[in-house]
């Protein structure tokens, strides 16, 4: 009786731990190249149409072999990385349809360097083609990724450019981002006034390089005065605390400086304070955010900000280059970018300022949850101009 | 009469073998992984597994030891962030063997001396464990920012890819090192040091009476987890050639939770090192079986914790039952002492 109480339990362990067992078994399938899979000639997606004629037969295409790609992602607990999964999937849906790729091999979770490693290592083991790495840390992970690379495997870094041998970056450049909202901050005050900034994590290379184009835009309006500067830690809550803050201790503020999801956190402090002069913000682009712009203009027709959308766009972007690398497609060096002279630098799609705000509210964010950013994906087509012809 | 005996045999069996649990355990995990990852025991595998498990598995050696002394160790992952910071960016990619061995000397001393603080904080001015590693791991992590304020730094590459890559007599590397903690755990625990730790940990009031240095031994449970903290940080500063502030924010749970796993009882005195270094392996393997049994991605963070708990549970689970089935007699509720009804 006892025993059998015990292997019960055992049972029951072994059963849970089992559980994922019958989604498993297509795994070995991507890895095994598929003989079954239809013998036709590798066909490029329905978008492009035109460059497909002239595509070169390359050995894996001949042999008809589906391309896998392997997914990592080190951080889950943000809207943007899952828009990113999402727009991913529905990309690499459209390259399966063309009977191109295989699923995509998803490694997702919180995790730290380490687990980022195992992840990068497990997705080699599975056999993927290309690895899309959102990188959870700027340089620990290059030498897992320069092994990856050495197997052949096409290596891309999304969203962080990486300083590792024969890995690409596809993102947009933030400097240049952060330089945008900068440059219209100081106009729209004239050159003169006092200012707050609340900043990204301190020391994450995104918040270093945004942070160095608004210390470079600033040094040319000398007026401008930065009374203080904090961290929100790029977290809405903490960025509401922080403006917060500052209005109490600066009630006369002109305007302030802030990125990503903390502008919304911003913006709500402000209008929660309702202070006698409304400082001029920084926005983002997000729907969540438009949807405050647009309680503002309740109140005041003649208020202003702006929003530059921070694409997850970029990630199935990246998924297209990577096909087009598999495809045996050479990558026009001189097309590259970026602080290594190895990203495919993605053009910032969309700025909201006054001039267009209602057209994108009303198109861009009608039937899209609060949470959704603004957003532009690349087109198979579009993504040719960085290969050689 | 016979299940009473039965009982305190299994129950003796368990007291002297902690880590017994936790090896059917690992073998489980080790099979289910197996199954989905055929070429798990290959040596590319093997190697790339056990260079990332490393720094878990040391710091939780060393966490096992506070543990079991009645203590806790918040302050770990940032002991190895310092390292790891201290390391590239005193380093550098050209370093001479003599500034490695050096600065890898220095290291050690950090981590001991960092341990050595909380040990002075706890065992002297008595201060709570949790409070004052929780503390000190901000102190740490802010003193890791100072030195390296953005993600970066480099160490030299042969050293690197000696830790990443080297197999001596076609096993990982990595894999000598976990031998060595296991005899080191094995001669501490024959020594006097080893019987008191486990007095300090189980009663240290009656530890103190029976002249026990209770003080002294606290004390040193925390340089232990420093230095092995500070191990940890070496193999992870190799393991990713670079330096970040944050590097080891995440291992402080997670070596919690391999103790644990392995057998080591929270309230401190029962347990073992050996146990600890299997259920850090253990973790690890589980986030592989959840990669290759290709677990829906949203459900990746549920599945993993969710045969975490089982696992935590586990022991708990078999002893209930154990108790249950035993009708005839009484058990105190929380020492498990018997008593005829």
């Amino acid at each position: 009786m006892k025993h059998l109480k015990i292997l019960m339990v055992l049972a029951m362990v072994a059963t849970l731990v089992a559980a994922c067992a019958p989604a498993a078994t297509p795994t070995a399938a991507p890895t095994t190249a598929p003989t079954t899979a239809p013998a036709q000639p590798t066909t490029p997606p329905a978008v492009a149409p035109t460059t497909a004629a002239a595509q070169p037969t390359t050995p894996p295409a001949a042999t008809g072999k589906k391309f896998t790609i392997g997914i990592s992602n080190s951080f889950i607990s943000s809207e943007y990385r899952t828009q990113m999964i999402q727009e991913l999937k529905d990309v690499n849906a459209e390259y399966m349809a063309a009977g191109i790729t295989n699923d995509l091999v998803i490694e997702s979770a919180d995790t730290d360097v380490p687990g980022q490693i195992q992840q990068l290592q497990n997705l080699m083991n599975k056999g993927v083609d290309a690895i899309l790495v959102n990188p959870g840390d700027i340089s620990g992970l290059n030498a897992t990724l320069e092994e990856a690379v050495s197997k052949g495997i096409i290596v891309i870094s999304v969203d962080q450019a990486l300083n590792a041998q024969g890995v690409y970056d596809v993102g947009i450049d933030q400097y240049l981002w952060a330089k945008t909202s900068a440059e219209w901050l100081a106009q729209k005050l004239n050159g003169t006034g006092n200012i707050v900034e609340i900043e990204g994590v301190p020391g994450h290379p995104a918040n270093v390089l945004r942070m160095s184009a608004v210390d470079d835009v600033l040094k040319n309006y000398p007026n401008i005065k930065v009374l203080g500067k904090q961290t929100g830690n790029w977290d809405e809550a903490t960025g509401q605390q922080v403006m917060s803050n500052f209005l109490s201790a600066f009630p006369n503020l002109d305007g302030y400086w802030t990125q990503d999801g903390m502008a919304i956190g911003a913006m709500q402090a402000v209008l929660a304070a309702n202070p006698a002069k409304f400082p001029v913000g920084v926005g983002e682009g997000r729907c969540q955010f438009l949807q405050l712009w647009n309680q503002r203009l309740q109140q005041d027709p003649n208020y202003e900000t702006i929003a530059v959308a921070n694409p997850p766009g970029v990630s199935p972007t990246g998924l297209r280059i990577a096909v087009n690398m598999l495809e045996g497609k050479k990558v026009d060096t001189t097309k590259l970018g970026g602080p290594s002279g190895t990203q495919f630098v993605i053009p910032i799609p969309v700025i909201v300022t006054k001039d267009n705000f209602q057209q994108v509210f009303t198109t861009d964010c009608a039937n899209k949850p609060a949470s959704y950013l603004l957003d532009g994906i690349m087109t198979d087509a579009e993504v040719q101009q960085f290969f050689l012809k | 009469m016979n299940n009473v005996l039965n009982r305190m045999r299994w129950q003796y069996f368990t007291l002297r073998n902690p880590y017994l649990f936790s090896l059917l355990l690992l073998v489980l995990a080790m099979l289910v992984n197996l199954f989905f990852q055929p070429d798990l025991l290959s040596r590319g595998s093997l190697n790339s597994n056990m260079r990332v498990f490393l720094p878990l598995v040391l710091v939780t050696a060393g966490q096992a030891v506070v543990i079991l002394g009645g203590g806790i160790d918040i302050s770990v992952g940032s002991i190895v962030s310092i390292v790891n910071a201290i390391l590239a960016t005193q380093l550098g990619s050209n370093a001479s063997p003599e500034k490695i061995a050096l600065m890898l000397g220095a290291v050690l001393l950090v981590g001991m001396a960092a341990g050595a603080i909380n040990g002075f904080f706890i065992s002297y001015l008595r201060l709570q464990p949790i409070i004052t590693t929780y503390a000190t791991s901000f102190l740490y992590a802010g003193v890791a920012l100072f030195i390296l304020p953005s993600p970066g730094g480099a160490v030299p590459n042969g050293i690197s890819s000696f830790y990443r890559e080297t197999t001596p007599l076609g096993l990982p590397l990595t894999l000598y090192v976990i031998p060595l903690i296991l005899i080191a755990w094995y001669l501490l625990r024959q020594t006097r040091y080893g019987g008191y730790l486990y007095a300090v940990g189980g009663k240290a009031d009656a530890a103190y009476e029976t002249a026990v240095p209770v003080n002294a031994v606290q004390f040193s449970t925390y340089v232990i987890s420093g230095l092995m903290a500070a191990f940890g940080g070496i193999a992870i500063t190799l393991l990713t050639g670079s330096g970040s502030a944050t590097i080891g924010a995440d291992i402080t749970l997670t070596s919690i939770t391999a103790v644990v796993i392995g057998g080591t009882a929270l309230r401190g005195g029962v347990g073992g090192v050996a146990g600890a270094v299997l259920g850090a392996i253990t973790l690890g393997l589980f986030k592989n079986i959840i990669s290759f049994a290709n677990v829906n991605l949203w459900w990746q963070t549920f599945v993993n914790a969710a045969i975490i708990v089982v696992a935590l549970a586990a022991p708990g689970a078999i002893n209930l039952l154990r108790r249950t089935i035993g009708s005839r007699t009484r058990q105190h509720p929380t020492t498990g002492q018997e008593r005829q009804a």
